[in-house]
């Protein structure tokens, strides 16, 4: 060991501040009343920028119960088993390296499908078909290589195919979306919508802020993300990356990141970095928020408009 | 307006005709008293069987709600969110959370008794509280049975079975007390079972009978077109004078797939008169004919007696998950108004019967239809509230949007789809019942709300907003009068009456509060209510 008292001070600040982290993702989690519940929204959360938790603002519970509870009788065509110490080596190592794409269950996220309906995963035995996958990659679809040591691979491979036994014994649970469902748009049309009715070409352009989204986003992920991009953060515009700015009652302005609203008070990151609140009753305040349009937009799309814009978003390399 | 005025004649023949069950002074709670509860109770879930969440306590006014202070906080020491209404009778308060019943004293909050059934497989969803009836306390398991507890020490008297879990039901309800019947119902979205309402007896649990909203597909006398579900897990309303119980019915399964199962499907996403003495259907009126979306229709079917455009009525009033607002003619569960209270994208119209008309284009599908509201609904089952002095139903509501997919490879069997929430906002909606306008607003500052509704004789609203507040509003005009950022606010508020004191209760997380005014020397010149 060569480690000095300073570098051991960083490390002890470091997990403080990783406690500190985690608490606060708890506050945040348990304030979405529904969160611990255990719904199988959870799996969809996986947005690249951190955010975008699927789970609706709503307290959805009795009605978004989740598929983790359901209980009928297991049957699969072909199911693979393996042993069970394996299969837990595997579902560790799946959550850490290939549950924020594929859903902590396998059963899909907003970015990787569900392999637990995945063709090949039902052609494969052993790994033979999974392994060079995860080894190569599939870099088109967004998927890096792994270097993952030859056991290692054979546990997730036994975590998979666990599970899919697990899900397809889950009849009635919720399902998933492919990307292949969603080519029902015309590009050209959404073009045009883009650029005249829907006045999306007011903020967003191809080859700016848009320039090769379909590379970063897919599927169900892009529609999502092209409806509201603030993900499932509610309502509250500081959760949409709105600004505000604040007047005192000495005439000085603050601008800074909305960080807090509520009926009583509002917050702001300011441009140092630090966090600022003041009653409402005692300043003026005016927020700007980006997604207002978006907000807006969702109650004048048609279907096929909203279609039509997802083939165009797909065309943008 | 108020039920109470027949309910108190009615109160008196009853309690004659329970007289022979002997003496009430040893019972925590005659079940003829619930026709016209003391203040110093909220003996069921909905406080009354109107549903209409409402006080006729006034001593918290809208000119010193400013001074509320806590008077206690009980922690569960669970992580279990209470969603549980609590039940107060004879000073002790019940209060659920899923296989959890604690028993507190209602002035200390004191623990007398904590129950707890065993470890068990059914969904942990939620709970929404006990019924009491004479000395026992009724409570549903995630496991579908129903308990039955003695309310003094919580020891178990019988357990029975209500529906099977190896099926895929599970129980959450809080449980009706309708003279001698329990009336308890059934929750399952992820199995194509049948919705039922059983009416249990309270001393041996034996069935009585059985409603069934849709049968099995299978069977020859299935009524439904190919559709199960309408699953009934909130607790109804009771009108004594025509003697029917009205329950909401939940969803069609297979939830999303829309071609499994052509027609109305009834009875799912109704609401449903029954007798209560054989579980007989007297009628029924479908808010959500042939529902995609899985907006169950089990609502709080609320009771007002008054005049609809200059003639006297027994109406119903429901604001629905799927967005509108109904009123009906209770004795005949004829639409008498069918209005949006949010935004609503899915249907064509309203047909002649007041029913709104699915549009088949807003169905699920392969690549996607966006749908106003998303799945949590324009409200969710959290109580409303109806105050009779303004005329308003008071709902916590929003506006929202979500995306819906279903296509064949997803099969016919439980959910059958998948959806998405896109977008929500929260909003407390004051509802004219007369003409369905909305009289006023109050922004929850999120979206959608957990928190259901009080209002008072004194012309307050109690409800919880979107980020995290307690609110007290006038009635009048939605403005906010008292607030305390305790958390969410999870369940609905209730209030009582203690020791000439008006006492205010709402959960948030695993926490019950308790507000009321300072406990000064002054307080004793508070007018106390007339009952």
């Amino acid at each position: 060991m060569t480690s000095s008292p300073s570098h051991w001070l960083r490390v002890t600040v470091g997990d403080s501040l990783a406690v500190v982290l985690c608490i606060s993702v708890a506050a945040l989690c348990s304030s979405q009343s529904f969160a611990a519940q255990g719904f199988g929204n959870q799996r969809t959360g996986a947005l690249k920028d951190g955010g975008g938790n699927s789970v609706a603002q709503a307290p959805m519970e009795e009605d978004r119960p989740g598929q983790d509870q359901a209980s009928q009788p297991a049957q699969t065509a072909t199911p693979q088993f393996y042993p069970r110490e394996q299969v837990q080596t595997g579902q560790s190592l799946f959550a850490a390296q290939c549950s924020f794409c594929h859903g902590r269950d396998a059963a899909g996220g907003e970015i990787g499908p569900d392999l637990t309906i995945s063709e090949l995963v039902e052609k494969d035995v052993g790994g033979n078909e999974i392994g060079p996958v995860v080894r190569s990659g599939r870099t088109d679809k967004g998927m890096p290589p792994f270097n993952l040591a030859d056991a290692d691979l054979v546990a997730i491979v036994a975590f998979i195919h666990d599970q899919k036994i697990k899900m397809v014994s889950k009849q009635g649970r919720r399902r998933t979306v492919q990307a292949e469902d969603l080519q029902s748009g015309n590009a050209e049309e959404g073009k045009q919508y883009f650029n005249g009715a829907g006045g999306c070409s007011k903020c967003h352009s191809p080859g700016a802020d848009l320039a090769g989204v379909a590379n970063r986003l897919r599927g169900l992920a892009l529609l999502r993300r092209m409806l509201y991009p603030a993900g499932n953060r509610g309502a509250n515009p500081a959760a949409a990356a709105a600004t505000v700015t604040v007047t005192l009652p000495s005439g000085q302005t603050v601008t800074g990141k909305l960080a807090y609203r509520d009926e009583f008070v509002i917050g702001l990151t300011d441009s140092s970095g630090w966090y600022r609140s003041w009653s409402k009753s005692r300043v003026k305040f005016a927020v700007n928020n980006p997604l207002q349009a978006h907000i807006e937009q969702l109650g004048k799309y048609t279907d096929d408009a909203m279609h039509n814009v997802l083939a165009y978003l797909q065309t943008l390399h | 307006m108020k039920l109470g005025c027949y309910g108190c004649r009615l109160a008196v023949v009853l309690i004659a005709l329970f007289a022979f069950q002997g003496p009430a002074l040893t019972q925590a709670l005659n079940p003829a008293t619930l026709l016209d509860p003391p203040v110093d109770s909220w003996p069921t879930y909905h406080g009354t069987y109107s549903g209409q969440h409402h006080s006729r306590l006034a001593q918290i006014t809208p000119a010193n709600v400013h001074e509320l202070t806590l008077v206690w906080a009980f922690e569960t020491g669970y992580a279990a969110q209470i969603k549980s209404t609590p039940i107060l009778v004879n000073g002790i308060l019940y209060v659920t959370t899923p296989d959890n019943v604690w028993a507190l004293d209602a002035r200390s909050a004191h623990p007398v008794w904590h129950y707890t059934y065993p470890p068990n497989q059914g969904l942990h969803i939620g709970h929404r509280g006990v019924a009491v009836y004479n000395d026992s306390v009724y409570f549903t398991t995630p496991d579908a049975h129903l308990i039955s507890l003695d309310a003094r020490d919580g020891k178990v008297k019988w357990d029975v079975v209500i529906a099977d879990v190896k099926k895929g039901y599970w129980t959450t309800m809080a449980p009706l007390v309708i003279r001698d019947h329990i009336l308890v119902g059934t929750s399952g979205d992820f199995d194509n079972l049948p919705g039922m309402l059983k009416s249990m007896d309270p001393e041996t649990g034996d069935t009585q009978w059985t409603f069934y909203s849709t049968l099995p597909r299978e069977t020859p006398e299935a009524f439904s077109g190919g559709a199960t579900g309408g699953n009934m897990w909130i607790t109804g309303t009771y009108d004594p004078g025509l003697n029917l119980v009205y329950v909401g019915t939940g969803n069609p399964t297979p939830v999303l797939a829309a071609q499994a199962r052509p027609g109305d499907n009834p009875w799912t996403c109704s609401i449903v008169a029954l007798n209560p003495d054989n579980g007989e259907l007297v009628w029924g009126f479908q808010p959500s004919p042939h529902d995609t979306h899985d907006w169950d229709a089990v609502e709080v079917p609320v009771l007002v007696n008054g005049k609809f455009k200059g003639t006297p009525r027994k109406m119903l009033l429901q604001a629905s998950r799927n967005g509108y607002f109904f009123v009906l003619d209770r004795t005949t569960g004829k639409s008498l108004l069918s209005t949006p209270f949010a935004a609503v994208n899915w249907s064509a119209g309203v047909d002649k019967d007041g029913r709104p008309i699915p549009n088949a284009a807003k169905e699920p599908t392969r690549d996607g239809r966006l749908i106003a509201p998303d799945e949590g609904g324009a409200t969710n089952y959290r109580s409303p509230s109806f105050d009779a002095q303004t005329g308003l139903f008071i709902v916590s509501a929003q506006d929202s949007y979500g995306i819906y997919f279903s296509k064949p490879e997803h099969g016919d069997y439980g959910w059958a789809g998948a959806d998405y929430g896109l977008f929500g906002k929260g909003m407390l909606r004051a509802i004219d019942y007369q003409t369905g306008k909305i009289r006023w607003t109050h922004d929850l500052g999120g979206g959608a709300s957990s928190a259901g509704v009080l209002t008072t004789d004194a012309g307050l609203t109690f409800t919880g907003d979107s980020v995290g507040s307690v609110l007290a509003l006038r009635t009048a005009d939605g403005t906010t009068l008292w607030h305390s950022r305790i958390g969410h606010v999870g369940n609905s508020p209730i209030t009582y009456e203690l020791d000439g004191r008006q006492y205010v209760l709402v959960a948030s997380g695993g926490t019950l509060y308790a507000w009321a005014l300072p406990d000064r020397p002054f307080a004793i010149k508070r007018g106390s209510p007339s009952h």
